[in-house]
């Protein structure tokens, strides 16, 4: 291949860039060698340990159970179908707009709403399929249930907290604000603990509230006060003068807040509550510990298995590896959203 | 420190009193009559305890712990398979028991007394499955055989546990000093051994088993003759349910006595046959032990053949121990305690008269 004078000059500019950036000064270079010594050494170490010495067996062998837990076999379809849906529902929301048709566009909140029942319709039992109990969900698709079922439970009940902070009626006020105030002051793995072990006394004899359930349940309410905090910071960034102006347009206390507030509150929490939805996945790795088999608790399972005795580091690097795509991917699609919102905002 | 303050939440005792005066003292109807009516057994097990319970790839549970659930099953409803499991940590397992959540709880459990009485955790203990014991682990180079020979060393344990205590309480009362070095999981513990932070590892003698077969080099290792503590691990159902409670305890006992008499699951159809119609006709004892004869089954609410159902599920006592911790699998742990009173164990079971 024959060099051209362009290119040449070009990666003559990349040295100069290379050397002005990292080797300005003798302390720069200094910095710079330590560092490719220590991250180098740490990655050479750690792919030679991955290519060489480890055995991903326990991985290679189990995938099925990473992903849908022990799902019956002959229902693994329905598993694969709901975490199908869910990945084409991804690839839907993040694909540039001019590829997707606007009547799409606008399904997709709905879109996203309804994939939650349609999991548990899946997964459950209804449209005349054979009914699997939720002690058969696990893995990938219980921890995704989970988060989902988490939001889907927070972000409504979030922002009417958030709202009922800034009510009017002291008693909603105080309420909330103790609510609150107590959820934030508490731990979540104390939460999740009240929620499997104190739930079932309460209860009359003879119900019982599914563990799934009770664990989505004890998420939603914690997440929800988080939430409320982050839609409060939206609102309190909205001038007095907009509601002053709404209400001299006419418009009635209900509307303003619909029209006028939430949509400019939601937008400015976004990022925060993007957060709130990435740390409710990394939450429910927490469940583990209280017995549900989510992607960490089955792969502790899974290590009890005599054959793989000993390879956690093996499952460890894999967990990480997955929870980290399932978290960037959430990451990307809270952006796309946040590119659509100021697109439409601009307007 | 995190599971001490949990199981100080969790564990208050005002809130049990209040939840069982929440619910009137009605005639109830056994857990029996309940398994029946349902089909299906609820068995609350570990599920990451090799050897005792754990996830095959296949995605079923197996071990020592889920094969019991699965004889009471058998016994029960005449399908090993008709067992609905239940993962519990160890901070659930007494609420999930207490509260309805499962029917038995077979998740290797020590019996004491405050867990058998009316005034601790109230359970029934069927009689023991596995006797345990708290040992220790050293690496073959240190040369340790005693403890006294470990003496000013550091010990990794499990911390807030019962582990520690015992320990505690063994060195103390033989004037031998040392160090803990406290861990949550046993991952991290064997980690820490292997880094050369602690000399020894103290833990039950079945969980530094499963340690040590999953160390590169099993053989440098070696665990103590000396044991710090009794462990004996026994299946468990709730207070005050006797029909069930007897249920299980036979279906446990039948399973021993299957293995003093010689009674596997490969010959239990010949010893079937043979004891209707051949040789063994006239073994009044072999027949009601059998079900051929007599009602010892419909006693205890069960079919007369029960103990035939559950050893053709799972086999006898001795072949359930040898297929999850016998010699060539990676749990292997000696039968010592564990083997029956023939062979100078501890597993006795009464007569079935």
């Amino acid at each position: 291949m024959v060099e051209s004078p362009r290119s040449g000059s070009w990666s003559r500019q990349l040295l100069l860039r290379i050397r002005r950036g990292l080797f300005a000064s003798p302390l720069d270079t200094l910095i710079t060698v330590v560092l490719v010594v220590v991250c180098g050494g740490g990655l050479w170490n750690l792919l030679h340990w991955a290519v060489l010495q480890a055995d991903w067996a326990v991985v290679l062998e189990n995938v099925r159970l990473y992903f849908n837990g022990n799902f019956p076999v002959s229902q693994i379809w329905r598993s694969w179908s709901w975490l199908g849906l869910l990945a084409a529902l991804c690839i839907l929301t993040l694909m540039p707009s001019k590829v997707v048709p606007p009547a799409v566009v606008r399904l997709l909140p709905l879109l996203w709403v309804l994939i939650l029942p349609i999991g548990l319709l899946l997964l459950a039992s209804g449209l005349g399929l054979e009914p699997v109990k939720s002690r058969f969900w696990g893995g990938l698709q219980l921890s995704l249930l989970l988060t989902l079922g988490t939001i889907l439970m927070a972000l409504p009940l979030g922002i009417l907290m958030a709202l009922a902070r800034r009510s009017e009626l002291p008693l909603l006020r105080w309420l909330t604000t103790g609510y609150i105030e107590l959820m934030r002051g508490m731990p979540l793995i104390a939460v999740l603990f009240f929620g499997q072990l104190m739930i079932p006394l309460f209860l009359p004899e003879g119900w019982t509230l599914n563990r799934v359930l009770r664990a989505v349940v004890s998420l939603g309410f914690f997440m929800a006060a988080y939430m409320a905090e982050d839609v409060r910071g939206g609102l309190q960034s909205i001038p007095k003068t907009q509601l002053e102006a709404a209400r001299s347009l006419g418009l009635s206390p209900l509307l303003t807040v619909a029209l006028v507030e939430l949509p400019q509150a939601l937008r400015t929490a976004l990022p925060a509550l993007a957060n709130q939805c990435v740390a409710s996945l990394q939450n429910t790795s927490l469940l583990a510990y209280l017995g549900l088999i989510e992607l960490l608790g089955i792969s502790r399972s899974i290590l009890a298995n005599p054959d793989y005795l000993g390879h956690h580091l093996e499952v460890y690097i894999w967990l990480a590896l997955l929870y980290w795509a399932v978290c960037i991917l959430m990451t990307s699609l809270a952006h796309r959203v946040e590119r659509t919102l100021n697109v439409t905002g601009h307007h | 420190m995190l599971v001490k303050s949990l199981k100080r939440f969790a564990i208050a005792p005002l809130l049990l009193a209040l939840a069982s005066c929440a619910t009137a003292p009605e005639e109830k109807v056994s857990l029996l009559e309940q398994v029946k009516s349902r089909g299906e057994l609820r068995c609350g097990i570990s599920g990451r305890l090799p050897g005792f319970s754990y996830l095959t790839t296949e995605g079923t549970y197996t071990g020592l712990d889920t094969d019991i659930c699965r004889a009471v099953a058998a016994a029960t409803l005449g399908d090993p398979d008709k067992v609905d499991y239940t993962q519990l940590t160890a901070a659930q397992r007494f609420t999930a028991l207490s509260s309805g959540e499962i029917d038995l709880l077979s998740r290797n459990t020590t019996q004491t007394l405050s867990r058998d009485s009316g005034g601790g955790n109230g359970l029934v203990f069927a009689p023991v499955v596995f006797y345990d014991g708290q040992g220790v682990l050293v690496s073959k180079d240190s040369g340790a055989t005693t403890l006294e020979d470990l003496e000013g060393e550091s010990f990794c344990v499990g911390g807030g546990t019962t582990t520690e205590r015992n320990l505690n309480d063994v060195l103390q009362a033989r004037g031998i000093s040392f160090e803990p070095v406290k861990f949550e999981t046993p991952q991290e513990r064997e980690q820490a051994y292997l880094d050369g932070r602690c000399a020894a590892i103290t833990a039950d003698r079945s969980s530094l088993n499963s340690s040590r077969s999953g160390f590169e080099n099993p053989d440098d290792h070696v665990i103590l003759d000396e044991v710090l503590s009794k462990e004996p691990l026994a299946p468990a159902t709730v207070d005050g349910d006797d029909q069930w409670a007897d249920a299980v305890r036979w279906t446990v006992y039948g399973l021993m006595s299957a293995e003093e008499q010689g009674i596997t699951q490969a010959n239990i159809d010949e010893q079937l046959a043979s004891a209707t119609s051949g040789a063994d006709q006239e073994n009044a004892a072999l027949r009601r032990f059998l079900g051929i004869e007599g009602d010892l089954g419909s006693k205890l609410g069960l079919p007369n053949d029960f103990v035939v159902q559950a050893v053709r599920a799972v086999g006898n006592y001795g072949e359930i121990y040898d297929r999850h911790l016998g010699r060539g699998t990676s749990t292997f742990i000696p039968r010592g305690l564990n083997a029956s009173y023939t062979d100078g164990g501890l597993h006795y079971a009464p007569p079935f008269n």
